[in-house]
């Protein structure tokens, strides 16, 4: 079958210069030889048995599994796939509300985007979700470690000891109550300084290094295959500062974002992005909307989007390929991301007083 | 534009080409179009050889005229139309999907196109229990929706798994991966021995658009003048061979795109261009 040589991945250069000297299809160029080649085309040797391979190498059929450079593609049955999804699990946020409505937390696999306004919690759900994926598989966690990358800077060490701390607190408490000894010794091994030891965090400090980044990134987790989530804290910054060029903006967020789906699914990771918000004016009134452009919308596989309304945060599960549009409450705690407790006694008030940005740790607080 | 080449065909040897190129007849168009007596003389080549040769090249290159009631008649004949599942779609694409012919599903996030898609590949899969691929480049596909729509469809256990088992699932994430994957199926219509009732016959591509975007949209502002044609090759070769797919081997292939923002609205007037273009130049050699 003749394929057209513009399907293979040369150089565009080579292209030329090949469609210059009459070979249009693969079929043209079955009989010649590398010599031949490079002496009608005027390229070296190496050049011109380069091309013959990639050409000949994926003309000659579907069992070239040791192509250059490029994995096979495996196909499934979509039962095969449904075997597999029951296998791989989720990653919980602690907040029992969005785990239901995310179908049991964040799927590994995808791409999660969560967009929201300065200060609603996109951070701090972050942290909880790198901490949570190293809960042991006796409690419902994925025992796995993290990624977070880190591009503005909002990573606080201290922060995450005292999620730790919640989660650790939280598993022991399980165990102790439940009496098992495989739960037990897993509570034992699960610490604060194992679960900060398994955080593997990298600074980015503009888009060019988060290209690179996350170019580099698929040798590590193949390295470190125990990584369950990859954080992007957050994408928006880098390409929203010094970026004037707004196609090579959107040509480069979706190679990243190829990028990154083909990284989540063939490593098993789950890829969480934090996105911002930019307002859209309308003809009566403006509404925000999640940065980055219309294009950008297509990238993620799920969208959660974070508001305030008053003094409450909620949390709307925007687009999803497998769950149902939903809002849920939720509250931001010193312990981390967790539920609105239906049953508050007036006298805890919500966290934030005045200020919606500065959250007070008061004692009379009962976190989980 | 077929260059003349030695061995092209029986009495076209070295020579005859290196003088035929002297005289600047470097393609099978210009040999045919050229006044032959008068070639003859300057190439200093017998005419009787050069009258055959350019004889064989005609018969090789030229497509055979075709009547049109015989192509009625074939399509009438080879033309399946698969319902999509929603009566209300089908009433919009006149009763269902053609067999041979290329669907899109165009939208703005969130609308429902992988819904669509998951949807007309189930009921493909239960009513008509025929096999769909669906080429996945967005992550969207997750199985356990898929057994959700199914249930609503069939009941029993078995039913269900083996029309998950006729959806064949392929997950590519870059446009060569794709191309590669469209070529194998090529190879494998072709090599299948006629009525084979396993054949594949819906292919859903979810979405095309993720995989050609990093590639589409350069300006020449670049500098580099071999970005213009470089450019849309890949969607130019995608639609080929998604085009070349289906009038070759009829069975319809819904291709989900997106388009949204001015990157898309150049590559949108030239994607129907070229399925125009690739699909005359179908009919030349």
């Amino acid at each position: 079958m003749q394929r057209d040589l513009g399907s293979f991945p040369l150089p565009p250069g080579i292209r030329i210069k090949l469609i210059g000297s009459g070979f249009q299809s693969a079929e043209d160029l079955s009989g010649v030889r590398a010599s031949e080649l490079s002496k009608e085309l005027g390229i070296s040797k190496e050049e011109a048995l380069e091309i013959l391979q990639i050409v000949r190498r994926e003309a000659s059929g579907e069992e070239s599994q040791q192509s250059v450079g490029l994995p096979s593609v495996r196909k499934y049955t979509a039962l095969e796939l449904l075997e597999q999804e029951h296998s791989q699990g989720s990653i919980v946020t602690f907040c029992s509300a969005l785990d239901e409505i995310l179908g049991g937390g964040v799927p590994i696999g995808k791409i999660m985007e969560i967009c929201g306004a300065p200060g609603v919690g996109k951070t701090q759900l972050s942290i909880q979700l790198v901490v949570d994926a190293q809960i042991p598989e006796c409690f419902g966690g994925l025992d796995g470690e993290s990624v977070y990358i880190d591009t503005e800077g909002s990573f606080i060490v201290d922060r995450v000891t005292d999620v730790a701390h919640a989660a650790v607190h939280h598993c022991h408490l399980i165990a102790e109550a439940s009496q098992d000894e495989v739960q037990r010794e897993a509570a034992q091994a699960f610490s604060v300084s194992s679960i900060l030891s398994h955080i593997y965090y990298f600074r980015c400090h503009d888009y060019v290094e988060l290209l690179a980044q996350v170019h580099l990134l698929p040798d590590f987790l193949a390295e470190h295959r125990k990584v369950k989530i990859v954080v992007i804290d957050s994408i928006a910054f880098p390409f929203r500062h010094n970026l004037e060029d707004l196609s090579l903006r959107t040509r480069l967020l979706n190679g990243l974002a190829q990028q990154l789906i083909s990284m989540a699914n063939d490593h098993s990771v789950a890829v969480v992005l934090i996105n911002q918000m930019t307002t859209r004016f309308g003809q009566v009134q403006s509404a925000l909307v999640p940065a980055l452009g219309e294009s950008w919308g297509h990238a993620a596989t799920i969208r959660l989007i974070l508001r305030w309304e008053g003094k409450l945060r909620f949390a709307s599960l925007y687009k999803s390929p497998s769950q149902k549009e939903a809002t849920v409450p939720y509250r931001i705690t010193s312990f981390g991301f967790r539920d609105v407790q239906p049953a508050d006694p007036p006298s805890a008030s919500p966290v934030n007083g005045d200020n919606p940005r500065k959250r007070l740790r008061t004692e009379d607080e009962d976190g989980q | 534009m077929v260059f003349l080449r030695e061995g092209i065909c029986p009495g076209a040897t070295a020579q005859l080409i290196q003088a035929l190129k002297d005289q600047n007849v470097v393609t099978v168009m210009h040999l045919v179009s050229a006044d032959v007596e008068d070639l003859a003389q300057k190439c200093s080549v017998s005419y009787k050889t050069l009258v055959a040769v350019r004889r064989v090249l005609l018969a090789q290159y030229s497509p055979f005229p075709s009547n049109g009631a015989d192509l009625y008649e074939e399509l009438l004949g080879s033309t399946a139309i698969l319902s999509t599942g929603n009566q209300k779609l089908d009433s919009l694409l006149d009763s269902g999907l053609y067999t041979g012919e290329l669907t899109e599903f165009v939208g703005a996030p969130g609308t429902g196109k992988t819904q669509v898609c998951l949807s007309l590949a189930v009921n493909i899969s239960c009513e008509l229990k025929q096999k769909v691929l669906y080429i996945d480049s967005t992550g969207g596909l997750t199985a356990s929706r898929l057994l959700h729509l199914i249930q609503n469809q069939v009941d029993g256990v078995e039913g269900q798994s083996e029309a998950l088992q006729r959806i064949e699932v392929v997950r590519v994430f870059e446009v060569y991966r794709l191309l590669d994957i469209l070529q194998d199926l090529r190879m494998s219509f072709t090599r299948q021995v006629s009525g084979a009732r396993s054949s594949v016959k819906a292919v859903v591509i979810d979405s095309v658009s993720a995989v050609l975007s990093s590639i589409l949209g350069g300006h020449q502002l670049e500098g580099d003048k071999l970005c213009r044609p470089g450019h849309w090759w890949g969607c130019e070769a995608s639609s080929r061979t998604l085009v070349e797919l289906r009038s070759q081997h009829s069975h319809p292939a819904p291709a989900q795109d997106r388009r949204s923002g001015s990157a898309f609205r150049e590559a949108q007037c030239n994607y129907t261009e070229i399925i125009s273009a690739a699909y005359q130049n179908k009919h030349r050699v």
